[in-house]
């Protein structure tokens, strides 16, 4: 009885904070899913798993899918927080929201370009493969402004659990882009291989 | 051509048309593992970020009602740092001028409770109500503050 009181008023206080909660978590699962996608992205370059390419393909496909989606939640979620009172122009419209400008706007920016950069998959065959293959180098860097933007404006920015699960798919992905740009005949020969 | 070799040929003539067919359906089976394999990979994926989403969201919800959220813990602090600054400086007024005592330490009071369900409300929203510090819905907010530190005792 006493537990389920506990519970009631447990739920009856975070109530007002449900946007909120879910605005933090979809931005942590899009972290965490963009961070693999680009370990992914990477290993299908790479010589390691090179009779799994079709596999990894979809894989990293799925996952880009998958993070877009959760930084769509993670912004519109923010529309429905009575206590923010973000518009649809400070969530969508870089260096527009007030607060933390540079931070909100670098978060802002990492979503478009994921956004373009990502669909434009599907519009290759008009862009020209090679062409594609060259812009879509740039998701790296979005991804690398996300992170950023989620390290220095993020709620959890501070606690351990966050930078754990944040380390264990973010070095591994920062390593293996360190790898690919410090050795170019690797990556010309990976994008060749292609 | 003899006989014998137009007999060996009539075979040789079915034949292609059934390993032509035999192909087909190893390249329709070989397509149908591939589609199916991608379409449990999808599903994986999508079964994970839910998860990831819901793990979360299990974790920042804990975390808010257990009173151990970063943003509450650093509004509570500005609070409690604020609070005895305003109390500091108007004991301080206070014994500067005497007769002023009882409105000083009023003052400070007032002030002190004043700030808690403001500060209650921006720790909410991770600092950004900073900027909503006047809104309409501040009696919501000091409720629900209210709430949250009455389940944290």
């Amino acid at each position: 009885m006493h537990t389920a009181a506990n519970i009631l008023a447990t739920a009856t206080a975070t109530g007002p904070y449900l946007f909120w909660i879910t605005s933090r978590a979809a931005g942590i699962a899009a972290l965490l899913l963009s961070s693999v996608s680009v370990c992914v992205g990477l290993l299908m370059g790479g010589r390691l798993l090179r009779h799994r390419r079709s596999e990894l393909r979809i894989t990293h496909e799925a996952l880009s899918l998958a993070t877009l989606t959760a930084i769509v939640v993670h912004g519109l979620s923010l529309l429905g927080d009575s206590y923010v009172h973000s518009s649809l122009g400070d969530i969508a419209i870089p260096f527009l929201d007030g607060y933390k400008t540079l931070w909100t706007s670098m978060g802002i920016v990492a979503f478009w370009a994921l956004l373009v950069l990502g669909l434009s998959y599907y519009a290759r065959g008009r862009i020209g493969v090679q062409r594609w293959r060259m812009l879509h180098r740039f998701a790296a860097l979005a991804w690398i402004l996300g992170l950023v933007h989620s390290l220095g404006e993020g709620t959890d920015a501070g606690q351990a659990w966050f930078l754990a699960s944040v380390a264990i798919v973010a070095v591994p992905a920062l390593s293996m882009l360190a790898a690919r740009r410090l050795s170019p005949a690797s990556a010309a020969q990976a994008g060749a291989t292609r | 051509m003899s006989a014998s070799a137009r007999t060996a040929e009539q075979p040789r003539g079915k034949a292609p048309a059934r390993s032509r067919r035999q192909a087909e359906a190893l390249v329709r089976e070989r397509r149908d593992a591939v589609r199916r394999r991608a379409r449990r990979i999808r599903r994986s994926v999508a079964a994970v970020s839910v998860t990831l989403f819901a793990v979360a969201f299990l974790v920042v919800y804990v975390q808010l009602a257990s009173g151990h959220d970063p943003a509450l813990v650093a509004n509570a602090e500005r609070r409690a740092a604020s609070a005895t600054s305003v109390s500091r400086e108007s004991s301080q007024s206070a014994t500067m001028s005497g007769s002023s005592t009882g409105t000083g330490s009023g003052a400070s009071d007032s002030s002190a409770s004043g700030s808690e369900p403001e500060t209650g409300e921006s720790s909410a929203s991770g600092g950004e109500a900073e900027t909503s510090e006047s809104s309409a819905s501040g009696s919501e907010a000091s409720s629900g503050a209210s709430a949250v530190t009455t389940s944290q005792s």
